[in-house]
Formats: C-alpha cells, sequence, structure tokens
C-alpha cells in the first residue's frame, strides 16, 4: 500500500478527483479526508506497480490543477 | 570593467538613457533599446554611467548620436528603428515547408528530417493532400509565399513536387502571390529532364555539402551501388550552375545554395570546408551546429562536441573566410550575415530561427506528407520522435485562422520573446538575437527554456562576441567586408509574379 | 537509505536511494506558488513529482524518478530543479513587468498572420458566449450593476439616491 496527501493548498479536489477517475481501473484507491489533506491509499499488484499508479496519479492530478489555475 | 569600483551609489540614474551592456575584451559594449551599439574603453564608460560625459565632447556627440543620453533621447528615431526590427510582424507566415515524402535514398548520421526507407510509399504526400495544403498556403496575410519541398527526399516523389508547383501556380492567379519555390535535395535523384523542369519553373535549388568528399559521404551514406553522395551534390551543383549561367543569370547572384551540418570531424578541417565551398561556386556558408532534433539526438555521442570547440571552430572559420574575402573571393558566412544586418542596418533579415518573436506559427508552418499540419519543420520532427506539442491540426480540416491563431501559436509567440526571459531582459544581445521556443522545448523540456543553459544562447553569444570584437578592432578591410555581408539583393528570377486581375 | 547531498544542507534537500528520489524543501516566503508549479511541471517527464506543504512559509517537493536513479543523478535534478525555480520566479516578476511591450507584440503578431475574419467565419461566430471576464462590471446592466440602489427605489427613494455608491463598492 503507498499514501498520497495532497494538501489542499497545492492541489484543487475536484481535480484529484478527476485523477483518480483515470486511473481506477489500474489498482484499488481509497480516499478520505485527514485535516489539510485529501489522502489517497493505492493499492496494487506489486509495491512497484503501487510506486508507479502513485506517481502517475500524482503527476496528472498536478498536471491538471496547474492547467485549472491557467498557471505555466 | 570597474561597475564595482563605481558602486551603485555612483551610478547616474538621471543621465544616460535605457542600456544594456557586456564586457567585450578590455572594452565595454553598450546596446539601447533599439539595437543601437557604442563600445567604450573603460574610462568612457565610467564617465557614462557616472553621468560625467561633457556636452560638447567627441563622447558626448556619439552617445547622443546612437541615442544612448537621455537630455537628447530622440523617441522617434527610436521607435522607427524599433519598428523596422518588427516589420514581419505585419503579416503572416512566408514560408512553407512541404514535405512531399519520408522516403529517402540517403541515410544521414544526424539526419533532422525523419526519414523512410525507399519502400515505405505510405509515407508519400499524395496529390490530394498537396492541394488542399497550397489551398491554405495562398490564403497567408503574407504577400510574398515561398514553398520549400523538403523530405526526406522530394525527389523520390517528384510528381506530387511537379503537381504542387502546377497547382500553385494555377491557384495564384486569382491569389496574387509573390510566389517562390525551393527544394531541398541531396541531387542524387536528379536527371537532366527533372532539371529541366525544375529551372523552367524557376525554382531555387539548395543542397548539403558537409565539407570534403571523406566528411561527407561519412555522415551521408548512400547505399554504395549508387556511389558518393558528395560526388552527386557536387556533379549537380556544379551543372546547375552552368545552366544558370547559360540562362544568363549573374553568378554571383544565381548558384544553388548549399547548407553545411557542422559535425564533430568538421571542427578541425575549417579552410578545407571553406575551399570546397569557394571552388563549387558558392557565396555562402550557414555554420549550424548540430540541433537535437531528428537523428542527431540518438546519434550525439558520435558526432556532438562542447559548443565552447564550435566557438572555436567559427572564430577560426570566419576568420579564414574573411581572409579569402580580402584576396578577391566572394563569400559569407550566413549566421554572421544575418547578425551584422541587425547590428549595422537596424532592420530584421527575417531569418525566421533567429528573430524575435521566432517563425513558429507566424513565419512558417510545416505540412507533414500526411496532411498534419506543424508550427515548423522542427516541430514536424518532433511530431515523428512521438511529442506532437507543436501539431496545429490537418489540412482537410482546419482552416488558415484555426493554424495561425492556434492556442500553440499563441504561446510560442509569448515564449520568443526575450523580454519575457531571466538573461535575455539585461542581454546585450537582447535586440538581435532570437531564440525557437521548439529548440527550449526539445533541449530543455519547456517552451521558456533557460537561456542561461541554452546550447543555442552559448552559440549565439558567442557568434555576437566574435562579430563585436571585429566590429570594435579590425582593420578598415575587414569592416568593409563585414559592412558588404550585409548587403542583400532580391533574386528575382525565382520569383512568380501575379497581378491579380491581369490574369 | 536517506542520504544528503555533498553540499547542500539537508535540510534543503535530501536523497533517498531505496526510493530513488529527492525531496527538496522550498521557502514559500521567497517562491511563489506558480513558480513552485512551472518547474514541477517540467519534470513530469521524468519523475513522480508530489507537493506538500510541512509547515506555514514551506514548500516540500518530491522528485521520484521515474527509472532507477543514483545519488548523481538525484544531484542533478535537485540542482535543476532550483535552477528552474529560479527562472519561473524571475520571469514572472519579468512578464510582469514587461506585460505591456510583449501582449502589444503578441496582439501585433497574431493579428497580422491572421487578418480580419471572413464572411463565412462571422457567420459561424457564436456571439452569445461569454465574451470576456468583466470585473469592473463594464457590460453589466444598471440594475444588475446597483441592485441595491434598485432595492432602494423600490422602497420609493428619489432617483438621486441610485447613484452609484463610491468606488469601494465596486472594488
Amino acid at each position: 500500500m503507498r499514501e498520497l496527501r495532497f494538501h489542499r493548498d497545492l492541489y484543487a479536489g475536484e481535480q484529484v478527483d478527476a485523477a483518480l477517475k483515470v486511473y481506477e481501473r489500474f489498482g484499488t484507491f481509497t480516499t478520505s479526508e485527514e485535516g489539510e489533506h485529501f489522502v489517497v491509499r493505492v493499492e496494487s499488484k506489486s509495491a512497484a506497480r503501487e510506486r508507479r499508479l502513485a506517481g502517475e496519479l500524482a503527476n496528472y492530478a498536478l498536471g491538471l490543477t496547474i492547467r485549472g489555475r491557467g498557471a505555466t | 570593467m570597474n561597475l564595482l569600483e563605481i558602486g551603485a551609489d555612483g551610478l547616474d540614474t538621471g543621465k544616460p538613457a535605457f542600456f544594456r551592456f557586456r564586457p567585450l575584451g578590455d572594452r565595454v559594449l553598450l546596446t539601447n533599446l533599439e539595437g543601437r551599439f557604442v563600445v567604450l574603453d573603460d574610462a568612457d564608460f565610467g564617465r557614462f554611467a557616472r553621468g560625467e560625459v561633457e556636452a560638447g565632447t567627441p563622447l558626448f556627440e556619439q552617445l547622443s548620436r546612437e541615442n544612448f543620453l537621455r537630455e537628447s533621447f530622440d523617441e522617434a528615431k527610436a521607435a522607427a528603428m524599433i519598428r523596422a526590427r518588427r516589420r514581419f510582424l505585419d503579416a503572416g507566415p512566408n514560408l512553407h515547408v512541404l514535405v512531399v515524402t519520408l522516403r529517402c535514398n540517403t541515410t544521414c548520421v544526424y539526419c533532422h528530417a525523419s526519414r523512410a526507407n525507399m519502400d515505405e510509399v505510405e509515407t508519400d504526400m499524395t496529390p490530394e493532400i498537396a492541394e488542399r495544403a497550397i489551398d491554405l498556403i495562398l490564403q497567408t496575410t503574407s504577400d510574398y509565399v515561398t514553398i520549400e519541398f523538403q523530405g526526406g527526399e522530394p525527389l523520390v516523389n517528384f510528381e506530387v513536387v511537379k503537381h504542387a508547383i502546377e497547382y500553385a501556380l494555377s491557384k495564384n492567379a486569382s491569389a496574387g502571390k509573390q510566389l517562390e519555390f525551393t527544394m531541398v535535395s541531396n541531387f542524387a535523384l536528379l536527371d537532366e529532364e527533372k532539371l529541366d523542369y525544375l529551372l523552367e519553373h524557376r525554382v531555387q535549388l539548395c543542397t548539403s555539402i558537409d565539407g570534403p568528399a571523406d566528411l561527407h559521404d561519412s555522415v551521408r551514406k548512400l547505399p554504395r551501388a549508387d556511389g558518393s553522395a558528395h560526388g552527386h551534390a557536387v556533379r549537380w551543383t556544379r551543372r546547375i550552375n552552368e545552366r544558370y549561367r547559360e540562362l544568363g543569370l549573374e553568378e554571383t547572384l544565381y548558384h544553388v545554395e548549399a547548407l553545411v551540418t557542422v559535425t564533430r570531424e568538421l571542427l578541425h578541417r575549417e579552410r578545407e570546408l571553406v575551399d570546397t565551398y569557394t571552388e563549387l561556386g558558392c557565396r555562402a556558408l550557414f555554420l549550424r551546429p548540430l540541433d537535437p532534433f531528428g537523428f542527431a539526438d540518438k546519434t550525439q555521442h558520435l558526432i556532438e562536441y562542447p559548443r565552447e570547440d564550435y566557438l572555436a571552430f567559427y572564430r577560426r572559420t570566419v576568420d579564414y573566410i574573411i581572409e579569402r574575402n580580402k584576396q578577391g573571393v566572394e563569400i559569407l558566412e550566413r549566421y554572421a550575415a544575418i547578425f551584422l544586418t541587425k547590428i549595422l542596418n537596424g532592420e530584421d533579415p527575417n531569418f525566421l530561427d533567429v528573430r524575435q518573436p521566432a517563425g513558429a506559427g507566424i513565419g512558417q508552418l510545416a505540412y507533414s506528407y500526411d496532411g498534419q499540419i506543424f508550427t515548423c519543420d522542427e516541430g514536424r520532427m518532433l511530431d515523428a520522435m512521438g511529442d506532437s506539442s507543436f501539431r496545429l491540426g490537418d489540412v482537410h480540416m482546419s482552416s488558415y485562422r484555426d493554424l495561425v491563431g492556434h492556442e500553440t501559436v499563441r504561446a510560442v509567440v509569448l515564449a520568443g520573446q526575450l523580454d519575457g526571459h531571466p538573461d535575455c531582459v539585461h542581454c546585450a544581445y537582447n535586440p538581435y538575437c532570437g531564440i525557437p521556443p521548439v529548440h527550449s522545448h526539445k533541449s530543455q523540456g519547456s517552451i521558456w527554456g533557460r537561456k542561461r543553459e541554452s546550447s543555442l544562447c552559448h552559440v549565439h553569444k558567442g557568434i555576437l562576441d566574435y562579430l563585436f570584437e571585429k566590429l570594435a578592432t579590425a582593420d578598415q578591410e575587414t569592416l568593409e567586408v563585414l559592412q558588404r555581408w550585409t548587403t542583400s539583393r532580391s533574386r528575382d528570377h525565382f520569383l512568380h509574379r501575379v497581378t491579380v486581375g491581369a490574369v | 537509505m536517506t542520504q544528503r547531498f555533498a553540499g547542500v544542507p539537508d535540510v534543503l534537500a535530501h536523497a533517498d536511494l531505496d526510493d530513488s528520489s529527492a525531496e527538496l524543501t522550498v521557502d514559500s516566503t521567497l517562491y511563489s506558488l506558480e513558480s513552485v508549479y512551472g518547474a514541477s511541471f517540467t519534470f513530469i517527464d521524468r519523475c513522480f513529482v508530489f507537493l506538500d506543504r510541512p509547515a506555514e512559509g514551506q514548500l516540500r517537493v518530491t522528485l521520484a524518478a521515474k527509472k532507477s536513479a543514483t545519488q548523481d543523478e538525484l544531484r542533478g535534478f535537485v540542482g535543476e530543479f532550483a535552477n528552474e525555480l529560479l527562472a519561473c520566479a524571475w520571469r514572472e516578476k519579468i512578464t510582469a513587468e514587461n506585460r505591456g511591450a510583449i501582449e502589444a507584440v503578441t496582439m501585433q503578431a497574431l493579428a497580422g498572420a491572421m487578418g480580419p475574419p471572413s464572411l463565412d467565419e462571422l457567420e459561424d461566430f457564436d456571439f452569445s458566449e461569454e465574451p470576456f471576464e468583466d470585473p469592473l462590471g463594464i457590460a453589466m446592466s444598471w440594475e444588475e450593476k446597483y441592485g441595491k440602489d434598485k432595492a432602494k427605489r423600490k422602497q420609493g427613494e428619489g432617483p438621486e439616491a441610485a447613484a452609484p455608491e463610491p468606488a469601494e463598492e465596486e472594488a
């Protein structure tokens, strides 16, 4: 299991949700909210796959957040 | 330079007008907003920076004439030069690259064009795609249109080249553009019949010659049975130049344009390179360093070199070219000619890769064999490498305004302006420079890039250092040679002029 | 296994070689969030990038290499990120300062290239779309803009009372 913590000030919640929808078919994701963070727990067949899945999800959520803000 | 001695408190911000500066040996180069320049020694620079230049002195007159002083600052003169340097903004793309096939008979170790094998006929452009591309091309807001046939090797799909020329000429009867055709070819598949056609239709011919035969053939490989790539290029260059003379065209103006790509092996053979070009009757040599596109990305361990080595080579080569000019041989170095035109004439020669904003999308469009359209030929090459960032649309679905108003074009226009870049904003060479965003994207991962770490920025600064050193210290004869390189004469023979309504 | 980078204080950056990743701490009072986003974005082809805010005034950037990376490679990532961050921060400031000139050139370049729209293109244009953001309310109707005054008028106050409030209400 790998845990991702998306800080509310840095990631838009709806963009994290949008990223989860894209990647949900590749693994098991459990979401919760803890204080300032959206927490996503990633489970997949192997540790390597979990690392990759978590990383791709994070990059995707970051990309969507940046695009949503119009930043370059 | 004595800025530290002057100290921040000693600088006078009231008398000097806006300027940028750069050390130049034991002197200081100053350029201003519109791109005028002066080179001062330390003492004069100190006087200027402290606001101690007295009216009536030769230094005051020089600084005043070049618009470096607030009290005599001529806004209209500055505005006129800035306008002249940006004149290209008034019109849309004038260069349209038509990739008529990816098939190529040669294999070049640094191939920039993304090639396909000769049996991959599916990479040929169809006549219908060529027509749709030309319909778009002739909608440009530019009065001048150059259609450049590229590949692969364009002679492989010569029927479509012919079709495109004839279709463009017929459509241009109503479009009324000043139309030119050029073709970039290795000439290995040229024959007299094709040459007759190309000369009859006034197609300007360009080739690549990478130095002496052994070097050229080591990087541009033809199948053994087809002979030497260098042999074909040289033989046909001579033949074409001979045909131009037979047509009564002045040979100083009309000759095959040859391009060189500088590989590691060439760095020690500058005299052989220049001699090869002069012996062929070429009047220009463009010392292009390797770029990161195409095969060059994969084979760089074989052919790349530190940019310092390139710049040393550049200095030696241009020194030798100047020497040959003094002996009566007319040949120029293209990079130098581009920069000198900006420096000495106060105008932009509109070379699309060294201007700001760069030409991508607003000065150039590239049409791939399959109808896809890109901001520039480098954007097309990146697409062939799996990166479609610079794709704008295709000949079937896109309108002209869709293409040039595309969000990618807007982004590269913004990123192509050096006043938005750290380092560039304070660089003395800002008025003369330009870095294509596609280069930054490929080499540094963003269209903005970091110029201080950019190999192209390094090359431009090195070349401009060399040129300004020459302008500051060279003898009169050298200065006359450099001034002559800024003379641009139009090659009217290649223009297909049409007066709308008269046809 | 957490390792220091030679010459870099541990509190600023360190590596986790087991995970092929590096962490940097960024002072968010020096660098804007937009700059951090900009620098992060140039790494997503090589790294998985995670951002967090461990404490007020700090941002933590984790660069996890997509492929296994040595300590030297991770140090290279950290150095390049720091350079890119500086470039982004400065570019943001310069672009704001030179915005007028840059926008003028961009507008001229695009207008020069595009030319005027054709009649067909005008016919296809959807004029019902929101044309632009209108923070000053220039395109709003009087009633929309001064709804409070409209409410007052309903209460029987004279038309002079409907005059716009001082600027602070619009701000």
